[in-house]
């Protein structure tokens, strides 16, 4: 049956919202263009952009590898980590001041080398632009030591679906290649604001509806102290001691703590200063 | 609301007032196929159904029905002028003078109505030094020969193409080389450097010998066509890397399209391309009203046997039909009509940059020097006051962002004498396109 609007060229394919589709289906008005969104999760299309390995969508983990893979890369996955591609880094020291007016240093991280993951839509775009269906050298790095190396040529896929014509030409179409994200890989890792989304994303990210650092207080010196809001323990007579986040600090509330117990848990937060 | 009652609301809304408030958001068009939709904004193509092209038809509120049918987008084009672009092409007026005496030429038969001069070789080796002093690897510039007529300087142009290939390889660039001439001078080693870089080379020609010898004589008026036609066809054979493509600048002279295109086509260009002479230096053989019809009928019909052609699974380079093709199928929408004064400047003889080469020595299209850059105040005024949401009646014209507002120098001149031929183009191009993307899509597929 004829459809009753069809776009043609590809500024419509790319723009057009069909019947039904709500306004987010479209790439420019979607929740989905940073990590991970609320609809889709753009990230997921880069895990498999490098023929034979599956990346970590946000981290340059190699966290596994593809069915077909040759038997070399079998030695990757969780082991090592993506650093280059053709000669291009996928890292980068990310530098600032730590105190306002300060000079620019190092920001120290977990790992204390202030070296972190370039978002693969920034690190790869020149890659595919250049590269899409090419092979190119990757450089790998062990993640803990001993400091190993290791290079393979691996192809890039093409990013857009290409469709076979009459005569043997493929077209390329304005959509996402099936080929880097199979059916399920867009919509398997979504944002969870309700749940997880509590706990891991910090003020500074749309789906954190919560504040970072409460009951603030400025001291003579004019340093503030306060909580995070995190933080079990945070009635008035409280030390107004900042717990820097980390999974394991059991004065910290857990996943589970939220999960099971979030109306306990939570508070209300009025004016930076925890409500009674 | 049900979609039934709300189709039938925009069709009570009536029919649209013969002045409108808004820029038109569309154009509707028709095929053997249907009904068709250009959604001016990102030059966005649909096919649509009957009832929807009406609903469109008989609205009064546009915005409202766009929106209702899923058909808007948010601006692709603002009223913002790019700032500052960088150097990426540039045209080097290598010779200001010419051997021919072309009745219409915007250059005043090449001097541009100065003292007749060449560009010397430190201007051109300056002028190439700029096109690449804020280049980055991967990116790609464009250098172009322009006159007068260039070959009379061959030594110039030769050294600026070295240097510019030098360069290039220096900084992981990529250089396209183009030159235009009237081909009276080309010798067999022209070709064979041309083809060495890989050369677009655009013949000057106006159609069969008899037009082209009334508007292209030679400075002491003999006939200039034979004598050209027998200097280009060994470059037509020698053609692999080079493309030899020929220009035909349409006048009441030369309106026979089909007959021009398909005896350079058979003689071996590499493609064929009409443009209307809207602007003459001499106010001379400018086209209008009955004139710009009948060009538009034969370029329709250049068109369909362009179609047919295609439908066999054949080549057939007619230029304006190939370049329409392409960007009607990107959805190409530009507020501009090139990129004269942007990221493109025409060089002067004496090492001037002008907003293109057609404003060679001209006050209104100055732009700063070889040595300092563009003068980027000038350069600014010039963007914002060239934007075609800036320019009348494009403003209200559905073919704005496809046309860009014409080019500058002819509006500057001569106003916009055809608009009327424009749309009716783009409105056949249109109608071309969805046919050929139905019946040919492998046509698209590059």
């Amino acid at each position: 049956m004829r459809k009753s609007i069809s776009p043609q060229n590809l500024t419509a394919q790319l723009q057009y919202r069909a019947a039904g589709n709500p306004p987010s289906t479209l790439p420019g008005a979607a929740v989905s263009n940073a990590c991970p969104g609320l609809e889709m999760d753009f990230r997921n299309v880069w895990k498999r952009i490098l023929v034979g390995i599956v990346l970590h969508e946000t981290t340059n983990v190699v966290v596994g590898v593809e069915e077909d893979a040759p038997a070399p890369l079998y030695v990757l996955p969780t082991l090592y980590q993506l650093m280059k591609v053709e000669g291009e880094p996928v890292t980068a020291t990310v530098t600032g001041p730590l105190i306002a007016g300060g000079p620019n240093v190092p920001i120290p991280n977990t790992s204390s080398d202030s070296v972190t993951n370039l978002e693969w839509s920034n690190a790869l775009a020149d890659v595919l632009y250049r590269y899409s269906g090419k092979e190119v050298v990757c450089e790998f790095q062990t993640i803990d030591p001993p400091l190993a190396t290791l290079k393979f040529n691996l192809r890039v896929r093409h990013f857009f679906e290409k469709v076979l014509l009459p005569g043997g030409k493929k077209a390329t179409q304005a959509v996402i290649s099936r080929d880097i994200a199979e059916a399920g890989a867009l919509t398997q890792s979504l944002c969870s604001p309700w749940q997880n989304d509590y706990r891991v994303c910090a003020c500074f990210y749309w789906a954190a509806t919560r504040p970072d650092y409460v009951n603030v207080e400025l001291g003579e010196d004019g340093a503030s102290v306060g909580n995070n809001w995190m933080q079990k323990d945070r009635t008035p007579e409280s030390a107004k001691v900042y717990v820097v986040d980390d999974l394991q600090d059991q004065r910290l509330l857990t996943y589970g703590d939220l999960f099971r117990e979030w109306e306990k848990a939570l508070r209300f937060v009025i004016g930076n200063q925890d409500a009674e | 609301m049900q979609a039934q009652t709300r189709l039938v609301q925009i069709h009570r809304n009536g029919f649209a007032p013969a002045e409108r408030l808004r820029p038109p958001a569309f154009h509707l068009f028709g095929t053997a196929a249907g009904s068709h939709v250009l959604m001016v904004n990102g030059s966005r193509i649909f096919s649509i159904a009957e009832d929807v092209a009406m609903a469109l038809r008989a609205s009064d509120d546009e915005d409202q029905a766009i929106r209702y049918f899923g058909l808007d987008a948010p601006a692709y084009i603002d009223d913002a002028a790019p700032l500052d672009p960088p150097v990426r092409s540039l045209s080097l007026a290598v010779a200001q003078k010419c051997n021919l005496a072309c009745t219409y030429c915007y250059a005043q038969q090449g001097d541009f109505g100065n003292v007749p001069k060449d560009m010397s070789t430190e201007v051109a080796d300056r002028s190439v030094d700029l096109l690449f002093s804020s280049v980055r690897s991967g990116e790609r510039v464009q250098l172009t020969f322009l006159g007068g007529e260039p070959l009379t300087n061959r030594g110039v142009l030769r050294r600026a193409t070295e240097r510019a290939a030098i360069l290039a390889a220096r900084s992981g660039t990529e250089v396209r080389f183009s030159v235009t001439t009237n081909g009276t001078l080309l010798t067999p080693e022209d070709g064979e450097f041309f083809e060495r870089h890989g050369f677009a080379v655009t013949i000057s020609l106006d159609g069969p010998a008899e037009a082209h010898d009334a508007l292209r004589p030679s400075k002491g008026g003999a006939p200039t066509f034979d004598r050209v036609m027998s200097r280009v066809l060994p470059l037509l054979r020698l053609q692999r890397r080079m493309q030899v493509s020929a220009r035909v600048t349409v006048t009441p002279l030369n309106l026979s399209l089909r007959e021009t295109l398909d005896g350079f086509l058979n003689a071996g260009f590499h493609s064929v391309g009409f443009s209307p002479l809207l602007s003459s230096g001499s106010g001379q053989a400018e086209m209008s009203g009955q004139e710009l019809e009948t060009m538009l009928a034969g370029m329709v019909a250049c068109g369909e046997e362009f179609e047919r052609r295609i439908l066999r699974g054949e080549r057939y380079s007619f230029l304006n039909m190939t370049n329409a093709m392409q960007q009607l199928h990107k959805g190409t929408h530009r507020p501009y009509p090139c990129g004269a004064g942007a990221g493109y400047f025409g060089v002067s003889a004496d090492g001037e940059l002008y907003a293109c080469h057609r404003f060679v020595e001209d006050p209104d299209g100055h732009m700063g020097d070889i040595d300092s850059g563009p003068d980027r105040a000038r350069q600014r005024t010039w963007l914002t006051e060239r934007h075609v949401h800036r320019q009348e009646p494009c403003r209200s014209c559905w073919a704005r962002y496809l046309c860009g507002g014409g080019c500058h120098h002819e509006t500057i001149r001569r106003g916009r004498p055809a608009c009327d031929y424009i749309r009716g183009w783009l409105d056949y191009c249109l109608r071309a396109y969805v046919r050929l993307l139905h019946a040919r899509p492998e046509y698209f597929a590059a």
